[in-house]
């Protein structure tokens, strides 16, 4: 498998990494559009085509987060727009909680997000890219918090600092 | 105390006689002081050794499915057991004709260390069962916790640095035994998506990220139909603050989507599998 | 062991001039489980394609990446590429490099190899996970829905039902026809609408094939292309129309007589039971139940007595009814827009003489209430000058609607010319923004209106007042730089169109999108402009889009085409990519059953040998005709016993993986 490329992993010439699950019938469709319409949005950004935001599941967002992806965004039809009428609904309230809990464990609120954009919608969907990029560069690349992940031998080796960190009070009784 | 044990023996070992139930489901002492163990009965003889004191810690409800094959199941059920038993039944893991429930008022359970009351019982909103067939004992008055999400409020009123502490060194130390998966009534698949290799959900390594996505997704997965037992948070040997995660999924569920509690019956409308249309517009 | 092989495709210049495209190849040459990998001029064109099917053979491929256009534009033509070759056309995967790529990170071309790389990455990883997907045979119900009566509707049944196939109208109103019968005289040819437009209404009403639902509204729509069971709600009407005669005498006795005539715009008044206007089909009349004094006050009752069939029925009631359809055509038309609320500088209303074009159509029309002369409403007087201002509502993105309404400049032609034939000694001034004529004989049709007199003034109108028994119409003259003020008698607004009322809610029955004006968004805009995203659903008329008589009749043959080629088969092929059950996962819990929109998933009671013990249990079961593949319950499967062929948990976790580690 080839290996991450040195040079885009650097401090100096970080570029964010966004991942963006994309309805095949809105927005996918208004990406295109974007295309043809020739605009121009930062080429950060990487879709994953997926039937609808229905078929999102927290589990992939959480997967590219966690494995190296700066900031993801999910886009789905305009609730009542569905393609399948009502898979969007569902999507809304397991982002809405996913979000939640995301920024809850201490993930900055720029580096996931759910945007409802349709087919007709080119200028939106180069708007949403923009504004999430530079949202996404603005908190800067996800090792420290999430991606970097210290494994149970670096304990040992005093590479995870614990007295840093405030101590859990929330234990409950064994 | 002993009265209810009493009773408690005696009502399991008629049910059992009568053929009403196949076995019974309760407590039995442990090898050890101020410690219990679930005991099943599959004979009536067995009843004898059931007792139930303030160390009855854990919640049974679970061992139902694996008991239902050989007929209707007799459980005492707790506050806690009996929304346990609420909850699989609209899980559709069994029916409701499929228990026979000796409901027991609880006196609230005690921590076997410390002799005070378990973390899990002071948040009790619901020591009474209920559901039951049954009654042992009088009714208790409820003492409802002042603050239902007091667990979650510790943290979230934290910066999110901190809370990106407490939870990186949460997951860090979390071992991944899956003690929480097996307590919690509302983990009812047959495979847990841990547990499955091909799809490559999670590694076998132990380390923040692989542990974070097993914390986060188990506690994702059974959000909108935590009944609040505090069960995996009893149960984890590493101490996580389990029900602090917890118990912010259900805050967030029930501040936008509407008050429920789980557990409480068997038609609730899970926040996640409905929705409605005037659900809150923030992702404009 | 999977053998891949990835097309990379320059597209001309569109990618290659931007995306390095013999760098993307080499890359994806060194991709785990890629045996193959070219560029190619055009890949589909057809030597790129005989490239692909040389290269299956050549080096036994048996999964292919294409990295070309939008998997929207040519995804089916790899699948029918590959249908005739060994690789099935399910394990095939399009990496778009050109609308999300190469077309919008032209300034950028290092990033835009880049990217282009990422994704060609993460189309391998998803391919090489794919599996063979095979589809089903759907059984095709040969009968027609069309959703609405007015010409599109009724040009689009009378195809449909010539070609032999029975058609079902589903009509709001109490007539079919629509708005075209309402108006005078269509442009440019001016012949009579209602001679062009009624002999079709009573083609529709008596084709043995054509059932006619009026006063009637889908309710409710389940199933799928070839079978969909849609619920009709037919209003009362409280007439017997099996016995009704049609005779009139009811509406010449009843004594409610005070009610605004809508199809007259409220020029006139009209009775309780009434038809909606003479050459009205079904040539019956219907009881308004808001001013009936029977229903309203249990008085009267004098149509009953006087129907000599006695088809009165006040005890009628709404009726409900499924019926199976294979196809349906949405053409649920247009209104026009509500001006009086968003231009209180125009009189908002308050002016009887500020009418708009629909207005004037019942004024001048022969059938109309002052039987074709032009009058002021107000005092019934011949007007000596009328202002006549284009583009009310449209063009106008702060009061009205953004986009061209598109038949005002020919409609205000129209009217111009026909006031100056009424009335020669008329002074006729035209305030417009532009003039777009494009149609055959439109211009000639409108050089003739300024010939005619009309004088057309280019500028927008900044209010109308009145003054003693004018009206002062405040103006520009942008070409001569003047501000202009002009006395009128008559003023006429040429209003913007917008989409029927419950136009979205009817679409969205179907699973259609509607715009944010709420026309129907149409598959594709070139080239599937009759047809929806939902598969057996397809559109005619003003529905998708204003546009005048010839346009909606064109489109609505069109649509009925589609519909005639679609029963022209006995069955459809399925789509395979729907949701699939692993029993062994699968704890029947039911959550997937509660959110299938489609009601595709039922528990099964299924007797299992598990570990050597026989075992009875719930487990889910999909529906493979019903499932439409959306994945909502793939989500809330927690094992995830439910997986989305085509869309696997593992082929998605691949492509994030792909993207994030390799």
């Amino acid at each position: 498998m080839p290996v991450v490329d040195e040079k885009k992993t650097t401090e100096e010439e970080w570029e964010p990494r966004i991942l963006a699950f994309a309805c095949n019938w809105c927005t996918y469709a208004g990406a295109d559009l974007a295309g043809l319409n020739r605009m121009k949005y930062p080429a950060n950004i990487r879709l994953l085509r997926v039937p609808c935001s229905g078929r999102v599941n927290p589990q992939y967002v959480l997967e590219a987060l966690q494995k190296g992806c700066d900031g993801v965004l999910v886009c789905g039809c305009h609730p009542g727009d569905c393609h399948y009428s009502t898979g969007n609904y569902y999507a809304k309230r397991r982002l809405m909680i996913f979000k939640r809990f995301l920024e809850y464990v201490g993930l900055e609120p720029e580096r996931f997000n759910v945007k409802w954009i349709s087919a007709s919608e080119a200028g939106r969907f180069r708007d949403t890219v923009k504004e999430f990029t530079e949202g996404v560069r603005k908190v800067g690349p996800l090792k420290e918090s999430f991606t970097l992940a210290p494994s149970a031998g670096d304990k040992l080796f005093g590479a995870h600092n614990e007295s840093e960190a405030p101590a859990s009070e929330e234990g409950g009784a064994a | 105390m002993s009265d209810i044990t009493t009773t408690l023996r005696e009502r399991a070992r008629a049910l059992m006689e009568d053929g009403t139930i196949a076995a019974f489901i309760g407590w039995e002492a442990g090898r050890f002081e101020r410690q219990t163990t679930p005991l099943i009965c599959l004979d009536a003889a067995d009843t004898d050794r059931l007792i139930f004191d303030e160390y009855c810690v854990n919640t049974t409800a679970k061992y139902v499915r694996d008991l239902k094959q050989r007929g209707r199941i007799g459980v005492a059920v707790r506050g806690c057991d009996s929304r346990a038993i609420n909850r699989m039944i609209e899980d559709n893991q069994f029916k409701r004709e499929d228990v026979y429930l000796l409901g027991i008022p609880c006196p609230q359970m005690n921590d076997r260390k410390t002799g005070t009351v378990l973390n899990k019982c002071q948040d009790c909103a619901h020591r009474n069962p209920v559901t039951y067939d049954e009654l042992l004992g009088e009714a208790m008055e409820e003492t409802a916790p002042q603050d239902r999400y007091a667990r979650a409020h510790l943290v979230s009123g934290l910066d999110r640095i901190a809370r990106q502490n407490i939870f990186n060194m949460a997951f860090e130390r979390c071992i991944r035994c899956y003690a929480c998966r097996d307590v919690c009534p509302c983990c009812t698949c047959r495979t847990c998506f841990v547990d499955q290799r091909n799809v490559g959900w999670l590694g076998k390594q132990d380390n923040l990220s692989e542990n974070r996505f097993y914390g986060m997704i188990r506690a994702f997965h059974i959000s909108d139909r935590c009944i609040e037992c505090g069960e995996c948070e009893r149960a984890c040997p590493m101490d996580l603050p389990l029900m602090a995660i917890n118990k912010k999924l259900v805050e967030d569920m029930n501040t936008l989507f509407g008050e429920y509690e789980s557990g409480m019956t068997t038609d609730n409308e899970d926040a996640l599998r409905s929705f409605s249309k005037t659900d809150l517009e923030e992702f404009e | 062991m999977s053998r891949i092989g990835v097309f990379v495709c320059h597209c001309g210049s569109n990618i290659g001039g931007v995306v390095d495209c013999p760098a993307v190849r080499d890359y994806a040459a060194t991709l785990p489980n890629v045996v193959h990998a070219e560029d190619n001029k055009y890949t589909c064109s057809d030597p790129g394609q005989a490239k692909i099917r040389q290269a299956i053979e050549d080096y036994d491929l048996d999964r292919i990446v294409v990295a070309a256009c939008s998997p929207r534009m040519h995804e089916p033509t790899w699948r029918a590429l590959l249908s005739h070759t060994k690789v099935n056309p399910y394990m095939l995967e399009v990496a778009n490099l050109r609308e999300h790529d190469s077309w919008v990170h032209a300034d950028n071309k290092e990033a835009a190899t880049e990217k282009a790389k990422d994704l060609v990455k993460m189309a391998v990883a998803k391919v090489d996970h794919a599996i063979p997907l095979y589809t089903q045979q759907i059984p095709v119900n040969k009968k027609a829905l069309i959703i609405g009566g007015g010409i599109a509707g009724m040009q689009a049944a009378l195809d449909i039902a010539d070609a032999g196939y029975k058609v079902t109208i589903v009509e709001r109103k109490a007539t079919l026809g629509g708005k075209m019968p309402m108006l005078d005289k269509t442009f440019p040819t001016m012949d009579c609408s209602a001679c062009i437009c009624t002999p079709k209404m009573s083609e529709v009403g008596n084709h043995p094939n054509i059932t006619v639902k009026t006063l009637s509204e889908v309710t409710k729509v389940e199933g799928y292309v070839g079978n969909f069971e849609i619920t009709i709600k037919e209003h009362a009407k409280y007439v017997d129309y099996d016995k009704c005669t049609g005779c009139g005498l009811c509406t010449t006795k009843c004594p409610s007589k005070k009610i605004p005539n809508e199809w007259n715009q409220g020029l006139d008044n009209r009775t309780a039971i009434h038809k909606v206007f003479e050459q009205a089909v079904p040539s019956k009349p219907v009881i308004d139940a808001d001013h009936c004094l029977k229903l309203t006050r249990d008085k009267c009752g004098v149509c009953a007595k006087v129907c000599p069939t006695g088809a009165i029925n006040y005890e009628d009631v709404d009726r409900e009814t499924t019926e199976t359809f294979g196809a349906v055509v949405l053409a649920t038309g247009y209104e026009l827009i509500k001006w009086e609320d968003l231009y209180p500088e125009y009189g908002g209303g308050a002016y009887p003489d500020v009418i708009d074009g629909l207005h004037f159509e019942r004024i001048i029309n022969a059938s109309g209430p002052s039987e074709g002369r032009i009058v002021r409403p107000s005092d019934g007087k011949e007007p000596k000058s009328v202002v006549i201002v284009k583009c009310v509502g449209s063009r106008d993105p702060n009061k009205g609607k953004a986009y061209c309404s598109r038949a005002c400049c020919m409609y205000g032609a129209k009217h111009a010319h026909q006031i100056i034939e009424h009335i020669p000694d008329c002074k006729v001034y035209v305030f417009y923004m532009d003039v777009r004529t494009p149609g055959k004989n439109y211009d000639e049709f409108y050089m003739q209106a300024k010939n005619d007199g009309a004088c057309y003034l280019r500028g927008r109108v900044s209010k109308i007042y009145k003054e003693g028994d004018h009206y002062v119409v405040w103006g520009a003259d942008t070409i001569s730089g003047a501000k202009v003020e002009v006395n009128a008698d008559m003023v006429i607004l040429e209003t913007a169109m917008v989409a029927a009322p419950g136009a979205t809610e009817t679409a969205m029955l179907f699973g259609v999108q509607t715009d944010k004006d709420d026309w129907i968004i149409e598959a594709h805009p070139k080239l599937r402009p009759v047809e929806t995203a939902s598969r057996g659903v397809y559109l005619a008329g003003v529905a998708q889009g204003p546009k005048d008589i010839p346009d909606t009749v064109a489109q609505a043959g069109a649509a009925a085409s589609k519909v005639i080629g679609m029963f022209s088969h006995d069955s459809l092929e399925s789509n395979p990519q729907i949701s699939n059950v692993d029993i062994a996962k699968c704890s029947g819990c039911g959550t997937c059953v509660h959110i299938c929109p489609y009601g595709a998933i039922s528990l099964v009671e299924k007797h299992l040998r598990e570990n050597s013990v026989k075992v009875t249990r719930d487990v889910a079961q999909v529906n493979p005709a019903l499932c439409q593949g959306c994945g909502a319950c793939t989500v809330a499967c927690k094992p995830g016993a439910l997986d989305l062929l085509g869309y696997s948990d593992k082929s998605i976790m691949e492509e994030v993986d792909a993207l994030c580690q390799w």
